[in-house]
């Protein structure tokens, strides 16, 4: 069953723009984004020895990053969706404490046989593109007037 | 007359930072790892499930109330997609081990850590080391309740580049992700970089990965 909330496969058209998510990135928040992912790298969490490895500053670690791309999607696909696939994650540069970075993206493709749709998310902060530009793959539920309780969709979950 | 002009051979006059990789990109190709699987230190919990979303502020129901998941055709409350590699990580300690916390230096490092690069096979060892790419097949939801684990390390490529914040090589491995339901959850393939850092690095950006 999914509610009012979940974006159907024929709700969804190439070139819409999912919301941008921003995520201000304060020491405090990558602290908690480490314990809860349990990425202790020092350099995640601790400016001095992110400086001694190159960076310029302490920055967010690949689960967080993903996370936040989980987070945009989620956000616009209601609970009723699900990823099949994150292609094209490359973290180009750091996103380091003290800068916001922002998620946004578009629909590039939808095939409303199969209910998948593909995303291009991207990470940005002040000075452009930090993750990115990559892909997420997802299965929404098909229209309403499609829906049944033997919906196969549903029907493989869990 | 040079060594090389006697032997008949061409001279290697790649750095020695290229050719310590030599060993590494000989086993593009190959799993690196015994085919055992490394299961996560605990199974998928609420509270680790509410900790991962609460840095993100993903409010999904999915993640929140199990009877709203349930309501929505999963087998109970959901564990974040992007969540299910934090699950494979092993303890960082447990009970009769060595102590992780050898030394009161400030920036003092762990003894060992399950994230810090491990089964590195002939890679020299380096002192920086961060992740660049990830690709993930997600095959199936995960809920409350499955243990999860890693399983294999194939090597798929190796290159040896010097960026701005120092010299090593880019690594690209593949494994799984299991479940202790006994299925594949999903295919993972990392790319990360392990270098040795300039001895003044200051770089603002890193577009040279």
């Amino acid at each position: 069953m999914t509610d009012a909330r979940t974006k159907r496969v024929t709700d969804v058209a190439v070139g819409e723009e999912i919301p941008p998510v921003a995520f201000p990135l304060t020491v405090y928040r990558l602290v908690m984004a480490a314990g809860a992912n349990r990425d202790f790298n020092s350099i995640h969490h601790n400016t001095e020895h992110a400086r001694a490895t190159g960076a310029p500053e302490m920055y967010a670690n690949t689960l967080f990053l993903m996370g936040m791309w989980e987070r945009a999607v989620r956000d616009w696909m209601g609970p009723g969706g699900t990823f099949t696939a994150i292609r094209g994650f490359r973290m180009r540069r750091f996103n380091t404490a003290g800068r916001t970075t922002t998620v946004r993206g578009r629909v590039m493709a939808v095939d409303r046989a199969n209910g998948l749709v593909t995303l291009g998310l991207r990470c940005e902060d002040d000075d452009g593109v930090t993750v990115g530009p990559g892909e997420v793959d997802v299965r929404l539920p098909p229209s309403d007037h499609d829906h049944t309780p033997s919906d196969p969709d549903l029907a493989t979950r869990g | 007359m040079t060594e090389s002009e006697r032997s008949g051979t061409e001279a290697d006059i790649r750095p020695s930072w290229v050719r310590a990789w030599d060993a590494m990109v000989a086993l593009v190709g190959t799993d690196l790892s015994d085919g055992h699987v490394d299961w996560g230190a605990d199974r998928v919990e609420e509270g680790t499930v509410r900790r991962y979303v609460e840095p993100l502020e993903l409010g999904s129901p999915l993640h929140h109330d199990e009877a709203a998941a349930r309501a929505h055709g999963f087998d109970g409350l959901v564990a974040p997609w992007t969540s299910l590699i934090s699950y494979t990580l092993p303890p960082m300690w447990g009970p009769g081990q060595d102590p992780l916390f050898a030394s009161a230096d400030r920036d003092a490092q762990p003894v060992r850590s399950p994230i810090a690069n491990p089964e590195e096979g002939p890679a020299p060892r380096t002192r920086g080391f961060f992740a660049t790419d990830m690709e993930i097949d997600f095959l199936r939801p995960v809920v409350v309740g499955e243990r999860l684990g890693r399983r294999g390390r194939r090597l798929l490529s190796c290159t040896p580049k010097e960026t701005r914040v120092g010299r090593g090589a880019f690594a690209t491995f593949e494994s799984e992700i299991v479940s202790d339901r006994g299925d594949v959850i999903a295919r993972v393939r990392n790319t990360s970089y392990a270098y040795d850092p300039h001895p003044h690095p200051h770089p603002d950006r890193e577009e040279d990965r």
